[in-house]
């Protein structure tokens, strides 16, 4: 009599078999030696690890473009413009619909800063979580850049980009401070953003006075996800979602390094971006 | 069935989003029989191929073809030396809406049959198999 498993069974043993497969052939590293330098996306936390340390990200994590398995980003959501924002919006030529050769996005072109939020949802593959008794550092791996998050109860500054002798330059990631909202949720407020980068890959902008808050919650040991919002009254008629980005630990703790450089992307462009590019596509 | 395709297409495969696909007709990737290999340049944001390929004319185009980031490319196997000046090999891309000959690469059979893909095959090629690849 045939078992009324067997059929199951089998679909099990195939699934895994294939995918085991699949994994060897995608990674070809499986019965490799290892080296504490490099970084082996398929050498996976296991599960969640268990329930997460109290007050602490500290570690080196792989986000979603990393090949580790993390979840996929929910990018942002459809914002609401001020004439303002959408006059900024429309000067924008974003890569989805214009292509390397047609976009006017400074990073595409010329590697140019992200700046934040866009270096939070973009390239995000490995990201590393460092704090001094006053700051928090987040380092990422896409363009060796490091944040600075002050904890040390200070207000965020209102005098960026203004007028008078006190007045703050904007900067690329801004000014950070931080603070833990419970004993799993840490909340890093920005503002004094740099203009002229887009807060979306889509070529959404912001102003100087944006304020961005990234909640960093960590769900267990293994996960952390980062949610970011963005109130920008002189482009936006309220705040809106930039998205969520998912991360998980890496065992080894090894990252590796990828970066923009300018030169290859003019090459890059030259050769294959401008070439391709579709005059024909208009937005 | 469906089951293992669930199992199998639960196995990540990089995004296709980097530089988008806008600029590629992605319904009729064409196949480059033949084709030699006149560069490999392993930059960023994308590597890229260049290989001579003869038409039934017998006349000589120049492909270039762009793939998956360097750090992607690598968790799948690729090196820097993987493709080789003068290798004969047989290239899949999908060519520009401009009809230049540039393209996404796709994947790539060499001499001996063996075959490496792009980084966003699979999901990212629209889940298309490679009977529907116009010869």
């Amino acid at each position: 009599m045939r078992n009324p498993y067997t059929g199951a069974i089998a679909g099990l043993a195939g699934v895994l078999f294939l995918s085991a497969l699949a994994v060897a052939q995608n990674n070809g590293q499986n019965n490799a030696p290892r080296s504490p330098w490099k970084y082996y996306p398929m050498d996976r936390a296991t599960g969640d690890g268990g329930p997460a340390p109290k007050r602490d990200l500290t570690g080196t994590w792989a986000g979603p473009s990393s090949g580790s398995g993390a979840p996929r980003s929910r990018t942002e959501e459809t914002p609401s413009l001020t004439p303002l924002g959408r006059q900024l919006f429309e000067r924008n030529k974003p890569i989805g619909k214009f292509s390397p050769g047609g976009t006017n996005d400074p990073h595409t072109r010329y590697c140019d800063p992200f700046g934040l939020p866009q270096n939070m949802t973009q390239e995000i593959r490995g990201m590393t979580v460092t704090t001094l008794p006053n700051r928090t550092f987040i380092l990422l791996q896409y363009m060796d850049l490091w944040r600075e998050v002050w904890t040390d109860g200070r207000t965020l500054p209102t005098n960026v980009g203004g007028r008078g002798r006190d007045t703050l330059d904007p900067k690329y990631n801004g000014y950070s401070i931080g603070h833990w909202e419970d004993d799993y949720t840490f909340v890093v407020d920005t503002t004094g953003l740099a203009p002229q980068t887009w807060a979306t890959k889509s070529g959404y902008p912001h102003s100087v006075e944006a304020r961005v808050q990234e909640r960093f919650h960590r769900t267990s040991k293994h996960d952390l996800s980062v949610t970011i919002t963005m109130d920008d009254p002189k482009l936006y008629t309220k705040p809106f979602s930039i998205g969520e980005t998912h991360f998980r630990w890496v065992p080894n703790q090894q990252i590796d390094d990828f970066t923009c450089i300018p030169s290859e992307v003019q090459q890059y462009l030259k050769e294959m971006g401008d070439p391709a590019g579709d005059p024909t596509v208009t937005r | 069935m469906a089951v293992l395709f669930a199992g199998l297409a639960s196995i990540d495969r990089p995004s296709f989003a980097h530089h988008g696909a806008a600029a590629y007709d992605m319904s009729k990737p064409v196949v480059l029989k033949n084709a030699v290999v006149t560069e490999f340049l392993w930059i960023n944001p994308h590597p890229l191929i260049k290989a001579d390929y003869k038409d039934e004319k017998g006349e000589v185009q120049h492909w270039t073809m762009e793939m998956g980031s360097t750090v992607s490319a690598q968790l799948i196997g690729w090196t820097r030396t993987t493709l080789n000046y003068g290798d004969v090999v047989t290239l899949y891309v999908w060519q520009a809406k401009t009809r230049v000959p540039v393209g996404r690469f796709n994947k790539v059979e060499f001499s001996d049959g063996t075959t490496m893909r792009d980084t966003q095959t699979g999901a990212d090629d629209g889940g298309r198999a490679d009977r529907d690849v116009r010869q």
